[in-house]
């Protein structure tokens, strides 16, 4: 903040002394001169004891006084102020002492409430952040999770496909098979047809040949004939009937 | 270093040095500027906290337009609020209870309010001269009584603020000086008026943080009214 201040003073002053004194200021600036990454800020501040002497006043006696050094320093300071009168008792003492009470008493009393309750809004805040960073975590979590099942479910997409290739591949062949079968059906029905035909043909001839034959024999043989065969048959006969007599009665 | 009773009222000069700029200056320090930090140390946190309660608090009732003053009345509280506390502790000058400042701030701030309202919206600022469902025939006394009470505003609010510092400051200087000289003569006494002074002393500082409050909202008042 006092850097601010030393800048807006700069404005005003003419070019060469400004630009010397920010030139000159700069070796007492210690911290580093970036914007960002902001440096982190210590937990907690420096130790004090009693709640206004830093640590390092007691640090800083340590080697030579020990312990109770600063505390023979103070003692010493306050009766020296009191006894050469460079401090005057009045009316005033009694009210420091008065609002020191009440300032200690409440300071003690009332310090870690507060500053439980301070902690709790920076607490808020933090956990708001953290809330939506683990929110928004999670929800990238499952969305990663989604992602994955859903590529397991295209593996699986390639199995329905050779499920289906195969059902049509069945389908087709079976198809193929049923015209192929009718064809041969077919076929063999013309075939056999013709082969009937071929059949029928061949007897049809054969019972005209038969019939021809039949007519031009009985045609042929004159009454001469018929009755030479007739005495001849039953001359056949007697003698057919001797033998069998003889054997009869042999 | 003897004191007297009206010392600790007396502007603080060193060399012809006047140190009431100091005086009035150095608190500053004691409220610095936002940060770049998303999460701050416990004491800007409280600030910060504590600012923007009463910023709302004080505002939400307040027409936009009149938002535009959040950051005058807002630092305006801070300024009272750490004068007076200030003042609490012994040995200090506090500026605040001087006529001087408290008038400069009051008559300052009352009419900037007052010339708002007046050049924005002039017959809605005229009308509060008359209170709603007053009787036709009080209308002239009351706008009369009205417009004293417009006037008297501006001295009403430097004088309060002065005088219960003031005031207060000086029965805690004389609790104390009773104190003290009964604690030799009379300690049973002075106990009872030291318990008075312990008192005091919590009353004292309710009485710089409620001062400071109250000199802020009258104004938010006033400002509600024209803006």
């Amino acid at each position: 903040m006092l850097s601010r201040l030393q800048a807006i003073s700069v404005k005003v002053t003419d070019p060469f002394v400004s630009l010397s004194l920010v030139q000159a200021s700069r070796s007492l600036q210690t911290s580093s001169q970036r914007l960002a990454p902001v440096p982190p800020l210590p937990d907690h501040g420096g130790k004090v004891r009693h709640g206004l002497i830093p640590e390092e006043l007691f640090e800083f006696l340590y080697p030579k006084t020990g312990v109770t050094g600063p505390y023979m320093l103070g003692t010493g300071l306050i009766v020296y102020l009191l006894s050469k009168e460079l401090y005057v008792i009045n009316h005033e003492t009694i009210y420091a002492i008065c609002i020191g009470t009440i300032i200690v008493y409440g300071v003690k009393k009332y310090g870690a409430t507060v500053a439980a309750f301070i902690d709790s809004i920076n607490e808020e805040k933090v956990a708001k952040a953290q809330a939506a960073k683990d929110s928004h975590i999670s929800f990238l979590t499952e969305a990663i999770e989604n992602e994955k099942k859903e590529q397991w479910r295209v593996e699986g997409r390639g199995m329905l496909f050779d499920a289906k290739r195969n059902n049509v591949a069945m389908l087709l062949e079976t198809n193929y098979r049923e015209r192929q079968h009718m064809v041969t059906n077919e076929v063999k029905r013309r075939l056999d047809y013709q082969i009937a035909l071929q059949h029928l043909n061949r007897r049809l001839q054969q019972e005209h040949m038969i019939n021809w034959v039949e007519k031009n024999v009985i045609s042929s043989i004159t009454p001469q004939q018929e009755k030479e065969s007739i005495a001849k048959c039953i001359a056949d006969l007697k003698v057919l009937a001797k033998t069998t007599q003889a054997k009869a009665a042999a | 270093m003897t004191l007297s009773l009206f010392d600790q009222f007396l502007s603080p000069v060193v060399c012809w040095i006047p140190l009431v700029a100091i005086a009035i200056i150095l608190p500053w320090i004691l409220f610095p500027s936002p940060t770049t930090r998303w999460l701050n140390n416990r004491s800007l946190t409280s600030q910060n906290w504590f600012l923007s309660q009463t910023t709302s608090q004080i505002f939400s009732p307040i027409n936009p337009p009149g938002h535009k003053w959040a950051l005058l009345l807002s630092s305006l509280l801070i300024f009272l609020a750490t004068m007076n506390t200030a003042g609490l502790l012994p040995y200090t000058f506090t500026p605040t209870s001087q006529l001087s400042i408290n008038m400069g701030l009051a008559g300052a701030l009352w009419m900037g309010v007052v010339i708002l309202g007046m050049r924005t919206q002039p017959t809605h600022s005229l009308g509060h001269l008359l209170p709603e469902g007053a009787p036709a025939l009080l209308t002239p006394i009351l706008v009369i009584i009205e417009t004293i009470s417009l006037f008297i505003r501006p001295i009403a609010l430097g004088v309060r603020l002065t005088a219960n510092l003031t005031a207060g400051h000086l029965l805690i200087q004389l609790t104390s000086t009773a104190t003290l000289a009964m604690l030799t003569i009379m300690p049973v006494t002075a106990i009872f008026t030291g318990i008075l002074l312990f008192l005091l002393a919590l009353l004292e500082a309710a009485v710089a943080l409620i001062q400071a409050y109250v000199f802020v909202l009258l104004l938010s008042l006033y400002l509600q009214e024209n803006v």
